[in-house]
């Protein structure tokens, strides 16, 4: 699987969990928008922490979290690589 | 089994947390910068216990960046962590007034910073297992006030800041977060206490005695186990009825 299918895929299953409603999961949504809040974030760093083996947040001194679903997977893809 | 990690658990409370747990079934690892003799004995003690395992590991909770790759490899070689249990913690006497501030930093690092950034990043996993347990160790202190012991006393303090507003945050996943607050035990962070000043605090409590490291890790056995299910964001006092 790949970092972005993963992330898709875990982005999905958080939000069934704690029962929010996603909307399109495309590269320029916001995650603002996107209907999982902050604590579904942090289970979804914890989760893909697990499933990609790091931490970008932990892993880089800055630690600004990205606009859109698009940066976030570039952002663990930067980190994976 | 479930995995509880005890920090501080060495020697005290922590230790008789460790012991405790570990005899109620848990997979017990015992923090500390180094072993000893009483732990030692209780981990050969458990071998071949049908209950839980006791197994220490050296951490100094003072090496803030060393914790990530601590609860990382914690869980790589155990699996998910179901408890927390933060003990450490150190009893620097002084007048605020002389208290180099090097001493004060200490304490309130390996006090507050320490158990909020391992929580941090042990809770996470909590997170995306949906269940955990978190237990701080704050004082009857924390409430009271005690001569000499100002910065003690805001470190236990803020610890019970700390544990409502957590419980708070990770309610909704099946986490809990509670405090202890105890009175006088003896252990080596008491010791500076002389015998008529133990008699004073134990005559002036309700029950004309001091409660004990063991009571401590009942409590804490209690809030871990099924019987805290419904038990967050709470401060249990375990005091002989000091502060009643
Ligand atoms: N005793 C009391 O009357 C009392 C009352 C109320 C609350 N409490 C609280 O209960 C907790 C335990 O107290 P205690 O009386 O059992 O203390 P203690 O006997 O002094 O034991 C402290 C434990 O913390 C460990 N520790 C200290 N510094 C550490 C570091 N930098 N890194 C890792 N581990 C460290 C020690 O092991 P190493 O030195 O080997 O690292 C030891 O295992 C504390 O949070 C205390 O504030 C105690």
């Amino acid at each position: 699987m790949t970092t972005r299918s993963i992330i898709i895929s875990q982005i999905q299953q958080v939000a069934a969990e704690q029962k929010k409603t996603l909307a399109p999961l495309t590269d320029d949504l916001s995650l603002l928008d996107s209907g999982l809040d902050s604590l579904c974030f942090a289970i979804l760093v914890a989760r893909l922490e697990d499933a990609i083996g790091v931490d970008p947040f932990t892993a880089s001194a800055e630690v600004k979290f990205p606009n859109t679903i698009g940066e976030l997977i570039a952002f663990y893809e930067h980190v994976a690589a | 089994m479930d995995n509880v990690i005890v920090t501080g658990a060495s020697r005290g409370i922590g230790l008789a947390i460790a012991r405790k747990l570990a005899s109620s079934g848990y997979d017990v690892t015992a923090v500390a910068r180094r072993t000893s003799d009483e732990l030692e004995a209780a981990i050969a003690a458990g071998k071949g216990q049908a209950a839980g395992a006791l197994r220490f590991a050296a951490l100094d909770l003072a090496q803030i960046e060393a914790m990530p790759e601590f609860v990382r490899q914690a869980r790589r070689d155990r699996g998910p962590i179901y408890g927390l249990v933060n003990n450490a913690g150190i009893g620097t006497e002084g007048l605020l007034a002389t208290m180099p501030n090097s001493q004060i930093e200490a304490l309130l690092r390996l006090n507050n910073l320490s158990p909020i950034v391992l929580t941090k990043y042990v809770v996470r996993g909590m997170m995306a297992e949906g269940r955990g347990r978190v237990v701080n160790l704050s004082s009857i202190i924390a409430s009271t006030g005690y001569n000499a012991l100002s910065v003690y006393g805001a470190s236990k303090a803020a610890m019970i800041g700390f544990t409502k507003s957590l419980a708070r945050e990770v309610g909704r996943l099946g986490i809990t977060v509670n405090a202890i607050a105890p009175g006088f035990i003896d252990t080596e962070m008491t010791r500076g206490l002389d015998d008529a000043q133990r008699k004073r605090i134990a005559d002036r409590s309700a029950l004309r005695r001091l409660a004990e490291a063991g009571d401590i890790a009942d409590m804490a056995a209690f809030l871990i186990g099924e019987t805290g299910r419904n038990i967050t964001g709470a401060v249990m006092t375990v005091d002989a009825g000091s502060t009643a």
